[in-house]
């Protein structure tokens, strides 16, 4: 238990610092590269021997980054700009941003402006995945991608690398899986604040290290006989349930998460790199396969009946969207979702 | 983007003007009698491949074309508010969305009667999102309410200035073809290829046509007020490959000709200084847009959003099709291409300000000027004002912002030309 705590509060601190990490990769002599929410192409900065870097901006007043930002765009991204500004992310090679939505668009000129001693590279994934060539572009996209980042690693990625790589986050995703379902065996423990801290320091830290850490809480989670949870039981959908505030309030009023459909937790997870010989095609066909996400364009949305299986199967009383404002995938799939999930009481 | 939009005249319209709005009546009209035969209609973004329903003979509306026409009639405000209200939708996205989500819905009663002009409900979509991503979540919810297929060409962005990467182009010209397909399958019509080309031809003497027009507003004194270029957009949008806009286009340069070589114009008022529109319009304040720039004798020559229509591309090349639709939006080009263009027409324009509409609506748009104003103003030297509003949504509009802004840029283009004269 008081390894278990330990655990807990060093991701806690991690999840909660993560200039702290950036300076200790530095200070190993590794490079790290900045990787923007949420479909960035982690494997390969992986891959070519870098610390890929969740960039997630924080609770900041943006003074600086409202000269190239309207003041309408989502927090996460004029929190992202402004900490580049104001140099928070010094010391970072390059950044990559998948170009997921309208404000990425408009951030990818707003970085290259603002913040000139951190490269953009940039990455779009195809909406279109009906058509067969989606694949191919993508995949041909990524070697895009893999060739600027080895040109700042300074060697070249091979696909025997990749692979390793794919497997450590194949591995990582599938321990945070077991943590999310281990969890709610144990809601005294990891509480909404916890379990999200344990989510959102996977951003910031090299898979294999908090997947060690992680199947090690796993581990001692099982040890424990399971805690009956009287309170009540709800799923979070969104982007990203931040400030912590909004999760001690659910504490506050008796209220664990029992799952969640958030972009910065566990939507990461959720869809494993699948098994092939090319590795770029693999990375590829992961992107083909996801679903139930704001970012993705679905022919047939799934998002609410992924909502409704989650709800049956961790019995819970109900969902809190999360609506992160001016975020516009998010806004326009809300009243879809809230009337759905309504009518599913 | 709306024939019915601009100043209300004091003087007959034109004929150029006359020919728009028989030409957007007749759209209209046939999709209406396709509807009533028991055939297909489509709704579809403003740059779509519409060479090819245009080819097969499938009518095909433009929500956002719609949208313009019933905000500038002000006839927007409700359906805002329905989405708003009722369909839950957060007032965060673009109006034109909120607008045409609530029609979508409103129009499933017959006796719905209060937007105008009044488009018959969809029985598929055409997506193209290389204005912008929102246009992709608004017809996925439009497919989603209606029960309707969305035919889809995914036209990425370009992140970087350099032209789109074969593999880039190669996803494109797959989905066109894709597109082709399936389409010949949901309509039962057989594309005939001959005609398809013919299309395309035609789609190239329109946008030659419309690029010579605007050129023609270069000169100084402009032969146009630079608003009447918003009359004639949706002959792009809607009927970027029919004769007819070839003949209104033709008519339209005919009577810009007889305003050089009489030394007229449709300017209400003395040119005293030129101005790049930066965005849409604010389709529900253009007459007082209109005043204002009147009164401080400004003539708004050129506009980037006038141009965002041009597909540029060698008929017949399908790789060249997929290039154009992968770049023909200006919003399509990372801020760097966009605002090096814009530098380079306020100079051919002999521009003495750009006015930018800060749009509540369009992340993108507004984006381009927070970021790229400064590239204009170093190339060029010419002052940028912005003014907060939005193209349907009327509550974002000041009169008294506008007009102070307006005069604050009016005041240093004055000394500006002061400086330069004296
Ligand atoms: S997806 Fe939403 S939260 Fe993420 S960058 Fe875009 S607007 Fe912001
Ligand atoms: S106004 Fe802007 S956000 Fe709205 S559809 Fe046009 S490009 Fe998209």
């Amino acid at each position: 238990m008081a390894n278990l705590n330990l655990m807990l509060q060093e991701l806690q601190t991690i999840a909660a610092n993560p200039r702290t990490m950036l300076d200790k990769y530095l200070a190993e002599g590794k490079k790290v590269v900045g990787c923007f929410p949420i479909y960035s192409g982690e494997e390969l900065v992986h891959a070519a021997g870098m610390i890929p870097m969740g960039i997630w901006g924080g609770q900041v007043n943006p003074s600086a980054a409202g000269q190239y930002v309207p003041i309408f765009i989502c927090s996460i991204m004029r929190s992202c700009l402004e900490y580049g500004m104001q140099g928070k992310y010094k010391g970072i090679s390059a950044v990559v941003m998948p170009i997921l939505c309208d404000t990425f668009r408009g951030m990818s000129g707003a970085w290259r402006v603002g913040v000139t001693d951190v490269p953009l590279i940039g990455l779009i994934q195809p909406q279109n995945r009906e058509v067969a060539g989606a694949r191919d572009f993508l995949a041909a996209e990524y070697a895009a991608v893999k060739n600027k980042l080895a040109a700042i690693a300074g060697r070249p990625v091979e696909d025997a690398a990749i692979a390793a790589s794919i497997e450590v986050y194949n591995a990582h995703s599938a321990i945070m899986y077991k943590f999310a379902e281990v969890a709610n065996d144990h809601l005294d423990i990891i509480t909404p604040k916890v379990r999200h801290a344990v989510m959102k320091s996977a951003l910031f830290m090299e898979k294999s290290a908090h997947a060690a850490i992680v199947g090690d809480i796993v581990a001692e989670l099982k040890k424990m006989p399971a805690h009956q949870w009287r309170g009540k039981r709800v799923l979070l959908t969104g982007i990203t349930a931040e400030p912590d505030e909004l999760l001690e309030f659910l504490s506050e009023n008796n209220i664990a998460v029992v799952g969640d459909d958030l972009a910065q937790e566990s939507r990461l997870y959720r869809t494993a790199i699948p098994a092939g010989n090319n590795p770029l095609d693999r990375l590829a066909a992961q992107w083909m396969e996801r679903k139930a996400c704001s970012t993705v364009h679905e022919e047939h949305n799934t998002r609410g009946d992924l909502l409704i299986n989650m709800a049956k199967k961790y019995r819970a009383d109900g969902v809190v969207i999360c609506l992160m404002s001016f975020c516009d995938v998010e806004e326009y799939e809300y009243p879809m979702l809230a009337k759905k999930l309504e009518a599913a009481e | 983007m709306s024939e019915v939009a601009a100043q209300k005249p004091k003087r007959a319209l034109p004929k150029s003007r006359i020919m728009v709005a028989e030409q957007t009546a007749k759209v209209y009209q046939d999709a209406w009698d396709a509807k009533a035969r028991g055939e297909i209609i489509g709704w579809s973004t403003a740059i779509f491949p519409q060479e090819v329903c245009e080819a097969l003979g499938i009518p095909v509306l433009y929500p956002e074309n719609n949208a313009a026409s019933i905000s500038a009639k002000h006839l927007g405000d409700e359906l805002i508010q329905h989405a708003e209200g009722p369909m839950r939708y957060p007032m965060n996205i673009c109006s034109y969305a909120r607008l045409n989500m609530a029609l979508a819905e409103k129009i499933q009663d017959p006796a719905y009667d209060k937007a105008d002009p009044l488009m018959p409900s969809p029985d598929f979509l055409l997506l193209a999102n290389n204005s912008c991503t929102q246009l992709m979540k608004w017809y996925e919810s439009l497919s989603r309410d209606l029960n309707i297929p969305i035919f889809f060409v995914d036209c990425l962005f370009n992140y970087d200035e350099e032209a789109p990467a074969p593999h880039k182009v190669t996803y494109i010209r797959q989905q066109i073809e894709h597109y082709i397909t399936a389409m010949e399958q949901f309509s039962g019509k057989k594309l005939d290829r001959e005609k398809f080309l013919e299309v395309q031809k035609r789609s190239q003497i329109n946008s030659k046509l419309f690029d010579d027009i605007i050129k023609l507003n270069s000169r100084t004194p402009a032969p146009l007020s630079g608003f009447d270029f918003f009359n004639y957009m949706s002959c792009l949008v809607l009927c970027r490959g029919k004769q007819s806009t070839t003949d209104i286009f033709e008519q339209l340069k005919l009577e810009i000709e007889e305003h050089i070589a009489n030394g007229t114009t449709t300017f209400p008022a003395e040119e005293k200084y030129r101005v790049h529109w930066e965005g849409i319009a604010c389709w529900p304040n253009l007459g007082h847009n209109l005043k204002a720039l009147k009164n401080y004798n400004v003539n708004a020559v050129i506009n980037g959003y006038v141009t965002a229509w041009n597909v540029v591309y060698e008929p017949g090349n399908m790789d060249s099709m997929a290039a154009a639709y992968a770049t023909s939006s200006t919003n399509s080009l990372s801020t760097n291409s966009i605002m090096n263009m814009r530098a380079d027409t306020i100079k051919k324009y002999d521009c003495d300000g750009m006015l930018c509409h800060v749009n509540r609506s369009c992340k993108m748009m507004t984006f381009y000027i927070f970021v790229g104003r400064h590239i204009v103003e170093e190339q060029t030297g010419v002052p940028c004002t912005n003014f907060d509003g939005d193209q349907s949504d009327s509550r974002v509009y000041s009169e008294a912002q506008f007009e102070t802004r307006l005069q604050g840029l009016v005041e240093i283009m004055q000394q500006n030309k002061e400086a330069k004269n004296g």
